[in-house]
């Protein structure tokens, strides 16, 4: 053991960890740049290296790609990475009211723990942990998708029916494209642009930050809040006392972070969401899940941060790769000839060793590395004017969107769901529960359709979905988690509350008749898309048919039940719209008008024209003429930086 | 000293020589994978990669355009550069199956392949510790309990897929066939038992090793890598499938073009090394070059393909 720990912490590995570390962590906050890709451009890379260097190098990379992509999550409500779903839902608020450094560092000190858990659970518990998630079976993937919709009652704002019809309107996004587990091409409309399916990612960044950047030229308000006036260093010790206070939290998170990793498909999303799930359900605080608690950032980047080290566990014990980056790094070991399943342990033990010490070692320079990183982050994104930091990170979802298919049509489906979910936003429809469904959706489909098969062929259908003692515990935890939201109801209900009357129950106003006329209008739409749906899947086979069939049932059932209770109660939940919609409008006309471009001018003209662009819309106050040149400088060189390095250094064909 | 300047230049004299005997490539080459890193098709790149470099000196560089089971890819091929600079993998069965599933944006004509390098021959396993030691005893059981023995699988209409339902005829016998979403989830459902068996690969009999048994391979003769494992044809049943790969350019390339690609990738399938190193991956080499062998070949497979899936309701 000591030698191959000698070997880990040789100078070229401990060079390479720390190489990698830093490179992951800034691939991993741009969004559009996951961790699967950050580890793909590395692949050729390593083919010169001896095996064990690859692999650090690529866990290394693999491992700060998770963590990075909490910047973006907690400083612009976009996840870098789908693993960083649910650290929007606590961290931008605490980067809303000026608590962007803070979150900034308890993400870190939550990655590094997660991490280090992970990699100490591949190290110790490998073989018997691999063999218990082959226990896992499509009905269990099923309902573990099932249990992460459960969030829906905790991410709806406001109005939990409109939250399921969000979640409906994801999980149907989600079957569009050529189907999974029936190969039938299903809701493209004869487009091609749809045929590849809504690729998730883009969806993510079209729901999550197309609002936060239209939201942002609309009004001369800072983004961020600096309530401390201005940088306060790290903040490491109010971060420590967080991390005290949330001593069971951080543990149970990285405990399921590391099992959901050890899943092979399952991967860093679901772990962040099952733990914030879990977390906000023992949850005490001060402030609420979801309105800038701490612990919601603590779960998730401690879970997700774990399944780096639980997805190396089937990869390297089974050879069936945990999450997406291990499929890569797997096929990377092939071509290198180390041959990983069953015998990697046994015949290049060294190998492996070597690398488990390597992945600590990176995860342990990643305080450091994170710590300052996170810092430049948090002050490139407080102090930034917002004429220049709306263009960039405009350019950005759109050359991120790109890149993750090298597909143009993605950045059109991005800027659309991106309208779609600040419109719905303003309806009191948020972008989470759309996200949840659309995340979920494959593998609740798949998961559905295959144990139908194989419930079908067995003659037990019942058993198959209600049989399986792993399944009832997922299904007990999510009925839980369901009814969470509503006990102080069903206490009251039970008549066993001395609780006074909750806010939430509190007499609402009634609204006026143009604001329940609005709300009418919203809820037609979706009752419109379910009945589509419904109208489409009578031409499609059984198999392909089935899951979104239910789904858009659901989905009318809710609609209606919604219309009922808003002419009764006639409470309307939404958002206002506030500052100029001129403005507004004119980010993502932008946006189109540039996506239009590209095929045609190139990417970079298109991307510099978007850039210089969009400074005029986000700029509110008067403007010296040096001012303007020093502000159009800026944007183009960094827009034209950042198109020479994913050109040259990341590889990505740009047209 | 001399002796340096001596080398290089006969070097220098050698390699514009031989730039002159052959201007292909043009220049570094985009290899595009139309599935996400990490599948068979990106594995068996990456293992081409180096020995292109080596014969040809220049980059081929690997990317990916994943989306609709490989359809966003094809469906763009024919509008990219013409020169050779630009090459992508193709699959069989899909890019016969596919377009006579639906609207995909592309025909199988519109696919201008020049070269099948390789093939994952289709093979039945069983977990190691499973009561089924041989196909006879398979088949028996599931003539005993019709539907009931599962086998998971990669894909619909996949070659997996279209191996079950050729066999199913052939053994006259009938099962139930469960489509995952790649060869990976397929095994894990294996090693699961949450099946009976699996319609998979013989790349997953390499990666897997002890943990399962392949009951029969659906090649000619046996696999290099596994000589204890018998073929379906030494038990009777005429089965030879699996899931090509190969090369395809924009259909606008000049002849030239396409016979220089097809040129490159009988190289490297040539070179004894390369072969090797497919071979101890579970891979099977095939050699499909640019030409009337190329038509040949695919309308041989589009006969084979077609009847099965139009009877198991793949396709109309």
């Amino acid at each position: 053991m000591l030698d191959f720990m000698a070997n880990a912490i040789s100078p070229f590995n401990l060079l390479l960890a720390l190489l990698g570390v830093a490179a992951g962590t800034i691939i991993g906050s741009i969004p559009g740049l996951t961790a699967t890709m950050a580890v793909a451009v590395l692949v050729p890379l390593t083919f010169t290296m001896s095996p064990d260097s690859a692999l650090i190098l690529m866990g290394a990379i693999y491992t700060g790609a998770i963590y990075g992509g909490a910047y973006a999550a907690i400083l612009l409500n976009t996840p870098g990475t789908p693993s960083a779903i649910a650290t929007t839902f606590d961290g931008y608020p605490m980067a809303k009211r000026g608590d962007g450094d803070l979150a900034v560092t308890i993400a870190c000190l939550s990655s590094v723990f997660g991490g280090l858990v992970g990699a100490l659970a591949l190290l110790f518990l490998a073989p018997p942990l691999a063999r218990a998630a082959l226990a896992f079976g499509p009905v269990e993937y099923f309902w573990l998708a099932v249990f992460g919709l459960s969030l829906i009652a905790a991410v709806s704002t406001g109005d939990f029916l409109k939250g399921v019809i969000g979640a409906c309107f994801g999980l149907l996004i989600a079957t569009i494209g050529v189907s999974e587990t029936s190969a039938e091409v299903r809701f493209t409309f004869g487009s091609r642009m749809l045929l590849g399916g809504v690729e998730t990612v883009s969806a993510l960044i079209g729901l999550y930050c197309i609002p936060v950047l239209i939201d942002l030229v609309a009004t001369p308000d800072r983004h961020l809040d600096e309530a401390g006036g201005g940088m306060r260093g790290f903040r490491l010790l109010e971060a420590g006392r967080v991390m005290l206070q949330n001593g069971v939290n951080v543990l149970r998170s990285s405990v399921i972070g590391t099992m959901v990793g050890a899943l092979p498909g399952a991967g860093g999303s679901i772990a962040g969401l099952v733990a914030y799930s879990e977390a906000r359900r023992n949850g005490r605080g001060v402030e609420k899940y979801g309105e800038g608690n701490p612990g919601g950032i603590v779960a998730t980047e401690s879970a997700n941060n774990a399944t780096v080290g639980g997805g190396f566990i089937p990869t390297l014990v089974l050879g069936i790769p945990g999450t997406p980056p291990d499929a890569v790094i797997l096929g990377a070991l092939l071509v290198q000839g180390v041959r990983t399943g069953p015998t990697l342990f046994q015949g290049s033990a060294d190998i492996v060793y070597t690398f488990i010490f390597g992945l600590l070692l990176a995860t342990v320079l990643m305080l450091p590395v994170g710590l300052l990183i996170g810092r430049f982050a948090y002050g490139a994104i407080l102090k930034a004017p917002k004429a220049a930091l709306v263009p960039v990170v405009a350019f950005m979802t759109v050359i991120g969107t790109f890149a993750i298919r090298n597909n143009v049509s993605d950045i059109y489906i991005m800027i659309v769901l991106g309208v779609v979910g600040w419109l719905a936003a303003k309806r009191g429809f948020g972008a989470s529960p759309i996200v949840l469904g659309l995340i979920l959706g494959s593998i609740a489909e798949q998961g559905f359709v295959q144990s139908w098969t194989i419930g079908s062929a067995i003659g037990d259908l019942w058993g198959q979905f209600f049989g399986r003692p792993i399944s009832l515990v997922i299904i007990a935890l999510t009925v839980l988690s369901f009814l969470y939201p509503f006990w102080p109801q069903i206490r009251r209900i039970a008549g066993r509350s001395d609780d006074a009357t909750p806010a939430d129950m509190v007499d609402r106003p009634r609204a006026g008749g143009r604001m329940v006329a609005w709300d009418l209008l919203g809820f037609a739409v979706f009752g419109a898309v379910a009945a589509l749906v419904l109208v489409q899947s009578a031409g499609l086979n059984p198999e392909a048919a089935v899951f979104p069939r239910t789904i858009a049932t659901v989905m009318v059932v809710v609609v209606v039940a919604s219309v009922a209770k808003l002419m009764l109660t006639r409470h309307v939940t939404g958002e206002p719209v506030r500052g100029s919609l001129i403005r507004s409008a004119s980010v993502p006309a932008a946006m189109l008008l540039a996506a239009a471009l590209i095929p045609l001018a190139g990417f970079a003209l298109a991307a510099a024209l978007l850039g210089a662009v969009l400074t005029v819309p986000a700029q509110h106050e008067s403007f010296s003429r040096r001012g303007w040149i020093f502000l159009l400088g800026s944007v183009l060189a960094v827009v034209l930086g950042v198109v020479l390095l994913f050109d040259l250094g990341l590889n990505v064909p740009l047209p | 000293m001399i002796r340096t300047i001596l080398t290089q230049a006969a070097a220098a004299i050698l390699a514009t020589g031989l730039a002159h005997a052959q201007d292909f490539p043009a220049g570094s080459v985009d290899y595009i994978i139309p599935f996400g890193p990490g599948g068979e098709s990106d594995i068996t790149a990456r293992l081409q990669q180096p020995y292109f470099q080596d014969l040809y000196g220049e980059q081929m560089v690997i990317s990916y355009q994943p989306g609709g089971g490989g359809a966003v890819g094809w469906a763009q091929l024919n509008g990219m550069a013409e020169d050779g600079t630009v090459i992508m993998g193709i699959n069989l069965p899909h890019i016969i199956v596919k377009p006579k599933q639906g609207n995909v944006g592309f025909e199988t004509e519109d696919l201008a392949a020049v070269y099948w390098f390789h093939y994952t021959p289709d093979a039945i396993l069983v977990r190691a510790d499973s009561e089924i030691e041989t196909l006879d005893q398979l088949i028996e059981q599931a003539r005993a309990n019709p539907r009931q023995v599962i086998f998971s699988g990669s894909g619909k209409g996949s070659a997996n897929h279209l191996a079950q339902l050729q066999f199913d005829e052939m053994a006259d016998i009938e099962t139930t066939y469960v489509a995952f979403d790649g060869t990976g989830s397929a095994v894990t459902a294996l090693l699961g038992g949450q099946v009976t068996a699996e319609w998979g690969y013989t790349t997953v009999g390499s990666g897997q090793g002890d943990e399962v048994r392949m009951l029969a391979v659906a090649m000619e003769e046996r696999h290099p890598a596994f000589p204890d494992v018998p073929t379906f044809k030494e038990q009777g049943y005429d089965l030879v499938s699996g899931a090509y790969r190969g090369i395809a350019v924009p259909q606008d390339a000049s002849e030239e073009v396409k016979q220089q690609v097809s040129d490159a990738i009988a190289a490297i399938n040539a070179d004894p090394e390369f072969q090797q190193k497919m071979i101890d991956g579970g891979f099977a080499m095939a050699d499909v070059p640019y030409g009337e062998e190329m038509d040949a070949f695919m309308a041989e497979k589009a006969e084979e393909y077609l009847p099965a899936a139009r009877e198991a309701g793949i396709i109309e």
